[in-house]
């Protein structure tokens, strides 16, 4: 009879594992410690999706309208995407303008406007080679983009090497991105 | 006002099922009669209470009235009458109220029907009911009040987001918290019975047909949802293995064997105990869902409202709806237990299987859908399950089920034979030997999967037929319609389902061994050839919509012999209010199989990118799903018939056993 108990015990202690699992997981979303949106890349180690898109006019402009992603094929490239309507695109902009002196840096305006995007150009310096318009977001999605700013680093033929969301800062340069690069250059 | 006059009632509900849940159960403990009426009477207030504070959301959406935030928030004036009223539940405060709503409407039906049931019995089933309603309201009450107002009033809506904005998922939603919901139904049941430590026949009988409810509304519920995302996500597939959709899964597989487990415990009053386990399984697997969906701790495409505070809520309900009943199945459970009479090949058998492989198959989808959260915990690793796992290990334990499905039905209770074993088995053999010979004559290459795929449609459906024949034939003694007339409807109800599981399979056969893609950058004039078709893109059109504005590629379907059959549009909506744009697939369904086309970017100088799909027999999943549903109300209403009949007096109070004989005599043998 003890051993029949027990079975029936057993549902009861198989929840309250899977409860504790559930509440630890609840715990550390609420406390920031845990950000279920942040996934590493599929795409690092893969060729980064085929993008083309309308480019923004600027001051250096050609006739062709479209800007694709294999003009940039050579040498490592770095891809931002980045929009007008966000803050802590504001915010990595200097640290943008330090590193394009190393880099080429293709931007990527994710669901924003074009007057907006070459307004926000203007105020907060512009360190891209060219800008491509991703007016619904959807080279976004295909770059699997949760949310901007979002920066790849490509290597000469294209390949995704590192992924960052989030704001690139000084440090991130120095520690994650120049490494990454000068592994590339060897 | 009338906002104010719906919180109100809303609150109003909350203290009365408050009540619902405390009186009776004393009442039923001290076999007070006065305080066990409450119960039915609480009940239908609630239901009342909570109809109207529902209206009175709804009104606010009608009428656009934003000076509440839940309407401001997500609804828009230009926006259609039905996305309006469809808005009241596009949202997490109004889709918690409409869950609310459901749950109580079931506890008011009960209230008003199951005269036959000892009301001692029907008091503790509507005290739990209204344990679960209560703690809905507090939840809504206190964490998310849709009926809060806002202290300066916008000019018009933020909108409801466009996706949503679709008559699939207006009517998705509830269809799937009927079908959540109902097993609450089947929860209350089961902690009644353990509050008592008493099982028996009745109860399984009336706990089956809100089982069999519940499970229809969340079959449709489910086809619905997968339905929309084929037709709205615009990435041609009809299923993703995704959280959301897993959980929705998860509880209509515990359902699927609740169902099938009730009948032993009806018939025989065998597997009581696991019976009343897979009732809490059911439901608390629909509150698992509800917490993945609302606390946003998987992503999901279908995650709308997600907010990890919430799942704070959702997890303590979860602690205490779940906790509760399992401790009391480990002091309660033993009491249930039986001992088997019967032998492995019977039909008890039969159905025994049926449930370990259900179960696996629930435990699989549970694993892939919570191991990626587990394993990120214990090693801070994140990785993602995907359909490559679900088909390794999900489809072959399906698969086995089929094979059981085709003889469960005909072996006898106990000891298993019957004279319609052997010729169902025989046919049911040959029907898959035919199937497997007419995959092999359509081309060489086809893997197992696909073989076994298709054996087990021609076994399951020639067992079927051979069934129904056997049973239905004429013979001298008796004719066709007096045979169909003798034949208990759950049986009419259980081929019409398994029917529809045949119906189901050939469609996901179909499309994925026959699907045929094209994804083209086209310019106007392009022809582009896929399957038998030759498809002409002659241009783009702009559309106005009511509240968007839209593009739409102008494709024209051709044969082989150049007829023009079908002109496709499919669109790219941009919806002002919202900012938001979305793909319009066009599609052409049809019985043989639907051409289906959604328009990319592109402009008319680069050319628009198009992705044509020519899916065969893709609509035979969802009507397989309908088959399924129908099954299931054939059966409902052929018991309602049955018990109506019965005229038990309430003698509950004394002996559950005393009623029992009663009610199994006037039953009449049947089965």
């Amino acid at each position: 009879m003890s051993k029949l108990r027990l079975s029936f015990l057993l549902p009861l202690l198989a929840f309250a594992v899977l409860a504790l699992f559930g509440a630890i997981a609840l715990y550390s979303t609420l406390s920031g410690s845990r950000d279920p949106a942040q996934l590493p890349s599929v795409l690092v180690g893969k060729p980064a999706p085929q993008t083309t898109l309308q480019r923004l006019r600027q001051r250096d402009q050609n006739n062709d309208n479209s800007v694709t992603l294999t003009e940039f094929r050579g040498q490592p490239l770095l891809v931002n995407f980045f929009a007008s309507w966000c803050a802590p695109c504001r915010a990595e902009a200097p640290a943008l303008e330090m590193i394009s002196k190393d880099i080429t840096i293709f931007g990527i305006a994710y669901k924003d406007r074009s007057e907006d995007t070459a307004e926000f150009l203007q105020q907060f310096g512009n360190p891209f080679q060219a800008v491509g318009m991703d007016i619904d977001g959807r080279n976004g999605i295909r770059w699997g983009v949760y949310g901007v700013p979002e920066t790849y680093l490509l290597d000469r033929n294209g390949v995704v090497v590192l992924r960052h969301a989030g704001p690139i800062t000084r440090g991130i340069i120095e520690n994650t991105i120049m490494p990454a690069l000068e592994d590339l250059g060897s | 006002m009338i906002a104010e006059f719906g919180h109100f009632a809303l609150i109003t509900a909350f203290i009365l099922s408050l009540a619902q849940s405390v009186l009776p159960l004393f009442g039923a403990a001290r076999r007070n009669i006065p305080m066990m009426l409450v119960a039915p009477a609480a009940a239908i207030s609630v239901t009342l209470a909570v109809i109207l504070s529902f209206s009175a959301l709804v009104w606010g959406f009608i009428t656009s009235d934003f000076s509440l935030a839940l309407v401001a928030n997500h609804s828009h004036s230009t926006k259609p009458m039905i996305y309006k009223i469809s808005g009241t539940w596009g949202n997490h405060e109004g889709s918690l109220l409409l869950w609310i709503l459901i749950l109580v409407i079931y506890g008011g039906l009960l209230a008003l029907g199951g005269r036959a049931m000892p009301i001692a019995l029907k008091a503790r089933i509507l005290a739990i009911q209204g344990m679960v309603s209560a703690s809905f309201m507090a939840f809504s009450l206190f964490t998310s009040n849709p009926f809060q107002r806002l202290s300066t009033i916008p000019l018009d809506g933020k909108g409801l987001n466009p996706i949503l904005q679709d008559p699939g998922l207006a009517i998705h939603p509830p269809m799937l918290y009927l079908g959540y919901v109902g097993l609450s139904m089947a929860f209350a049941f089961a902690v009644a019975a353990l509050i008592t430590g008493e099982v028996d026949r009745m109860w399984a009988k009336w706990l089956r047909p809100w089982v069999i409810a519940a499970w229809c509304a969340l079959t449709c519920g489910i086809a619905l949802g997968s339905w929309w995302a084929y037709y709205e996500l615009g990435w041609g597939g009809w299923w993703f293995w995704d959280p959301v959709e897993n959980a929705s899964l998860m509880p209509w597989l515990a359902a699927t064997a609740l169902l099938h487990s009730a009948i032993v415990v009806e018939k025989r009053g065998q597997l009581k105990s696991w019976t009343v386990l897979l009732a809490i399984m059911a439901f608390s697997l629909s509150l698992v869902g509800t917490f993945i969906v609302r606390s946003g701790l998987l992503t999901s495409v279908h995650s709308f409202a997600s907010d990890p505070a919430r799942g704070v809520f959702v997890l303590i309900i979860l602690l205490f709806a779940v906790g509760i009943p399992l401790a009391l199945y480990a002091w309660r459970g033993p009491q249930l237990f039986t001992t088997a009479d019967f032998t492995l090949t019977s039909r008890e058998g039969a159905l025994i299987a049926n449930n370990m492989l259900l179960i696996v198959a629930t435990a699989i989808v549970l694993l892939g859908t919570f191991y990626p959260l587990g394993l990120e915990m214990l090693t801070g690793a994140r990785i993602t399950v995907g359909p490559p796992y679900f088909d390794a290990t999900f489809n072959p334990v399906m698969a086995l089920l089929m094979m059981i499905m085709a003889i469960g039905p005909v072996m006898a209770w106990r000891h298993g034979r019957t004279t319609r074993l052997r010729p169902v088995m025989i046919c049911a053999i040959v029907g898959g030997a035919i199937a497997c010979l007419a995959l092999l004559s359509f081309e060489v290459g086809f893997g197992i999967g696909p073989l076994v795929a298709l054996g087990l449609i021609g076994w399951l459906s020639a067992s079927i037929g051979a069934d129904i024949w056997l049973q239905l034939r004429p013979t001298k003694s008796a004719d066709f319609s007096a045979k169909l007339k003798r034949l208990p409807r759950d049986v009419i109800g259980m081929w019409v389902a398994h029917f529809g599981i045949v119906i189901f399979m050939l469609g996901a056969v179909g499309d994925s061994l026959f699907n045929s893609e094209q994804v083209v950058r086209a310019t106007p004039g392009d022809v582009i050839k896929i399957a038998d078709r030759n498809v002409t893109f002659t241009g783009i059109q702009q559309v106005q919509g009511p509240n968007y504005q839209a593009i739409a590629a102008q494709l024209e379907y051709r044969d082989e012999a150049g007829n023009l059959f079908a002109v496709l549009t499919p669109e790219k909506r941009i919806y002002s209010a919202e900012q938001q744009t979305t793909t319009e697939a066009a599609i052409r369904p049809t019985m043989r199989g639907d051409d289906y086309a959604v328009l990319g970017d592109g402009d008319a100088q680069i050319g628009y990118a198009l992705r044509l799909y020519y899916k065969p027999l893709i609509s035979w999943i969802w009507g397989g799903a309908a088959f399924m549903a129908v099954g299931g109300l054939i059966a409902i209403f052929g018991r309602q018939r049955i018990i109506r009949h019965q005229n038990v007096a309430i003698t509950g109070l004394a002996a559950s056993d005393s009623h029992m004989t009663a009610a199994s005599l006037s039953k009449g043998g049947k089965g």
